[in-house]
């Protein structure tokens, strides 16, 4: 159209406003066809480059520590969806996570076919940590701590700020949820938590213990109690021989390296109050809040002789009890979260708390610290179970088969040629049980998690992907 | 007192509602900031549990306070620019009015006794997406046809992003939530893909283009009406308006995947995420030198009226944000500060200080414009304002502080939950600072509602009667 048509038609357009002058970029004139259109067209050009391109071809296979999801589990994710749990929990760990806190919480790197398979949908990668990643959380607490937690997380970690789920959730559902979240991490979370599943079954026959309550029954029943009666501690055995198993050795005899000093005991305390009083309470005899969830019930240090100062526990005992947790009671590990010298105050601590120490205005001093004096019987143990032959703290042999790592990890104590019985006087207890006990529970797990999303009718891999043998990511 | 020639039924309707909305989402964000304090505040109402809060606060915010006001502007606005008397069909904005209040009041039952897809930013169970879609292109329908009939035959930039925008978010809405898979229809797992991670990407692609589709070009096309209108300045450059809309289309459709940097998804997806978020720059500088240039000359009503201060300070706020979005997008910054408040102060920049004043403003035009009257009172609107710049200056800064403290402790290995005492300080804060901002809001709802309800006109008669008489000079005595 030439310039000169165009003037001519102009006043002519009807709808033209009067003194409309026509614009210079008028080629650039949008219409509502241009923006609609036009704009859906720019629009899907990008949608077909940032949507369907990678729908279509990003498809990776399951990884080796891809693991399908238990039907309960399974009702579980679907709670933690619907409640909103991923907006404070993300699901994924990157790779700064795991270079900067490898100890504990993020063992492992989320890979690309760790999300394989519908039970993985909806996507729960969450944009904020409120609190911590859970994607690796399976294993490193047992669902006895797990239902505590869910009901009021400060009995747990009085430092939490997750809201209490005790209007939330019923019992039965509160334990699909902690079969999530004890599942949700692949088979190596699977090995975890059969390794922690085992060492209950240890604990719990060997101090006596009915197993915890499921769901949030704890929080309306008594106590759990040991029954003495159906112990029969085998002789020439230590009696305390079955929980140092779950120590390593060569702390059963260390001293605590720090001195008996005010400063350090008043630190002990104020640690003890900020992180231990929910479970083992502000007077420091094992009934917090949380205790009634747990079994066995957490240890109460107001007697001079028993858990806190005599016994054949020393201080190094509750240093490594600190620093890794006890596998099979809901003691966790604070090796993240406390530095080695204030674990080694809290020891220091403990050992005044059978002199009032845990009472309000009343600093520790260092003449109420209690002296810890091995046993002869503990001595001669030690003589005979810390020999440098055979034993695996001295020995840095790399074990191939992970659950030998397994057990090694919550049996840390027992040396490969150890043969001991639990205190009931019939069970056996070596690392070879161990290992065998936690294949067992893993290898149940697994394949009742196989069945379950076969009966789903899910895509499931080749069996062969099921065979491919667990890891233990960022422990040995 | 003078009648408007429009009937802006449609408009009253969608603005009201909205005003509203604005103070119950505002109060779900005060009961998460109590609960960041004393996590055990409302622990025996299930339904004010913080993960079942937090999705409504997101979602209302957007859906019922955010697109109400832009839906009511929009109302306002597009006859004006077209040349209609009022939109095609009052009577189905006004009925889309209702069913819009109806389907969020629902919705947010739904996710607060626990109904809901799980998947963030798209939380709304099926039925409620689906009714949100119908009421959705109703409200295209209208505009579409107020567009046809319209009597000025080219159409200004604001009405580009009027056709353009909802459109944009219908296709969204409805992709990025799946709605073709309906799965268990009351609850989880439902309009998710099956593939975990291709549903994470789809995910956030969706939900950054809430803001880059919808609340964004809105902001725009609002900015582009109330700058030169209360200057009665034509706006500076139209190829820059070119600019702005083309670019937007194009590069802000492709940045979701900046909200998934660090997870197992592909690297060239994250590389045209990060290249977007930058190339995003361009539209922003377009539009922001088009309203600094219709500006120019016009600074004195920044202070003396207060929609267009409202404006220009979202108009600021919008601007930091895409710096500071632009930033957090690529991978060295995202590292440090993803997961973290940062995050959190980030999304309140844009949508809280950007979106949120600019509406608070252009209500306040509207109404006075809608009713043919003055605003009630000037004191309260300055109230208003400053309770919501101070309150949303300072939530901004001590949530950005606290990421910063999350960011830099957990780059030590110091796990999350030994940051927490550290962080207490802040939430405080932010508590007092968000405070701060329901009220700025509560003060809105006075103001117009005393406005609607009391002859101001009359009063202002009298106020100026009142003056006048005041500076009047004394009789001359005999």
């Amino acid at each position: 159209m030439s310039e000169r048509k165009r003037e001519e038609h102009t006043p002519g357009t009807p709808g033209m406003p009067r003194g409309w002058v026509r614009h210079p970029h008028e080629r650039m004139l949008i219409t509502p066809l241009v923006a609609g259109v036009g704009g859906l067209l720019a629009f899907f050009t990008v949608v077909a480059i940032v949507v369907w391109l990678p729908i279509h071809t990003f498809d990776p296979p399951p990884s080796s520590d891809w693991a399908p999801l238990s039907s309960t589990a399974l009702a579980g994710r679907n709670l933690f969806a619907q409640n909103g749990c991923y907006v404070c929990h993300s699901g994924y760990s990157r790779p700064q996570d795991v270079r900067e806190s490898l100890y504990f919480l993020y063992p492992k790197i989320s890979a690309p076919g760790d999300f394989w398979g519908s039970d993985q949908s909806p996507n729960l990668l969450g944009t904020e940590r409120t609190g911590p990643d859970l994607s690796q959380e399976s294993g490193w607490h047992p669902d006895d701590w797990q239902s505590a937690h869910f009901y009021d997380p400060r009995y747990m970690d009085p430092r939490s700020l997750m809201p209490d789920m005790k209007s939330l959730f019923s019992n039965k559902q509160v334990d699909q949820l902690i079969a999530f979240v004890e599942q949700r991490s692949g088979k190596s979370g699977l090995l975890r938590y059969a390794g922690q599943l085992y060492a209950k079954h240890v604990v719990l026959v060997n101090q006596g213990f009915p197993p915890p309550y499921t769901g949030f029954q704890g929080s309306h029943k008594p106590p759990l109690e040991s029954n003495d009666k159906i112990l029969a501690p085998p002789k020439n055995q230590l009696e305390e021989a079955p929980n140092l198993a779950q120590i390593d050795r060569s702390y059963w005899l260390a001293g605590d390296p720090l001195p008996v000093t005010e400063a350090n005991l008043l630190r002990g305390k104020e640690v003890f109050l900020d992180r231990c009083v929910g479970c083992h309470g502000l007077k420091g005899n094992g009934s917090g809040p949380g205790a009634r969830f747990l079994s066995p019930t957490p240890a109460d240090f107001t007697s001079a002789d028993d858990a806190c100062c005599g016994g054949d526990t020393g201080p190094g005992d509750f240093y490594y009890r600190i620093l890794r947790g006890w596998p099979g009671t809901a003691m966790e590990n604070f090796g993240d979260r406390l530095s080695v010298d204030d674990i080694w105050r809290v020891v220091l601590f403990i050992k005044t708390i059978p002199n009032g120490t845990l009472k309000p205005y009343r600093n520790p001093e260092p003449n109420d610290y209690i002296v810890w004096q091995p046993s002869k019987e503990l001595l001669a143990w030690t003589k005979s179970h810390q020999t440098l032959p055979g034993n695996i703290s001295f020995e840095k042999k790399a074990i191939k088969d992970p659950f030998m790592q397994e057990a090694l990890r919550v049996m840390p104590g027992l040396a490969p040629k150890d043969r001991l019985l639990l205190n009931d006087g019939k069970t056996p207890l070596s690392l070879r049980d161990a290992a065998n006990g936690i294949k067992a529970l893993y290898e149940d797990m697994l394949n009742r998690a196989w069945s379950d999303a076969k009966g789903r009718g899910e895509k499931l891999p080749p069996e062969s992907q099921k065979a491919i043998a667990p890891t233990v990511p960022g422990q040995q | 007192m003078g009648a408007s020639p429009f009937p802006d039924t449609a408009a009253k309707h969608w603005i009201l509602s909205s005003i509203i909305w604005l103070t119950v989402v505002d109060l779900f964000g005060l009961v998460l900031a109590t609960e960041f304090v004393t996590p055990e505040a409302f622990s025996h109402f299930s339904w004010l549990s913080f993960s079942r809060v937090r999705p409504s606060h997101v979602n209302g915010v957007i859906l019922a306070w955010l697109t109400m006001m832009y839906f009511g502007a929009l109302f306002y606005m597009l006859p004006r620019l077209v040349g209609t008397r009022g939109m095609w069909s009052e009577r189905l904005g006004v009925i889309c009015a209702w069913a819009w209040n109806v389907m969020y009041l629902l919705g947010i039952i739904g996710l607060l006794t626990g109904h809901s897809q799980g998947r963030e930013y798209g939380e709304f169970i099926w039925p409620i997406d689906i009714a949100l879609l119908v009421i959705w292109s109703a409200n295209i329908v209208n505009i579409l046809a107020t567009v046809a009939i319209r009597t000025i035959r080219p159409i200004y930039v604001s009405v580009w992003f009027f056709i353009a925008s909802p459109l944009w978010l219908a296709v969204d809405y409805a992709i990025g939530n799946v709605i073709w898979r309906p799965g268990h229809v009351w609850g989880a797992p439902s309009g998710a893909l099956g593939n975990s991670l291709s549903d994470a990407m789809l995910n956030w692609w969706y939900a950054h283009n809430l803001f880059g589709l919808w609340l964004t070009p809105m902001l725009l096309a609002l900015t582009y009406y109330i700058v030169p209108r209360v200057t009665n300045t034509p706006l500076y450059s139209y190829t820059l308006s070119l600019i702005s809309f083309w670019g937007m289309a194009f590069f802000y459709t492709g940045v979701g995947d900046h909200h998934i940097l660090q997870s197992p998804t592909p690297a060239w997806l994250k590389t045209i995420a990060e290249v977007s978020s930058w190339m995003l720059l361009v539209p922003v500088f377009a539009f922001t030198i088009n309203i600094l240039g219709t500006m120019k000359g016009n600074w004195d009503r920044f202070f003396t009226n207060l929609p267009l201060r409202f404006t220009m300070t979202a108009f600021f706020f919008y601007f930091l944000v895409n710096i500071q979005g632009a930033f957090e997008a690529i991978q060295p910054f995202n590292k440090l500060t993803h997961f973290t408040n940062f995050v959190v102060a980030h999304a309140h920049l844009a949508l809280l200080g950007a979106f949120t004043i600019l509406g608070m403003g252009v209500i306040d035009y509207i109404v006075a414009q809608v009713y043919a009257k003055p605003l009630y009172s000037r004191s309260l609107s300055e109230w208003q304002y400053w309770l919501v710049t101070v309150g949303f200056t300072g939530f901004f800064s001590v949530l950005t502080l606290a990421g910063f403290q999350q960011g830099f402790s957990w780059q030590e290995g110091i796990p999350e939950v030994n940051v927490l005492p550290q962080l207490h300080a802040y939430y405080i804060a932010r508590g007092i600072f968000g405070a701060m901002i329901v009220l700025s809001g509560i003060v809105q709802i006075v103001n117009i509602g005393m406005t609607i309800f009391t002859n101001t006109a009359e009063r202002r008669r009298i106020e100026t009667l009142r003056v006048a008489e005041a500076m009047a000079p004394p009789p001359v005595a005999g």
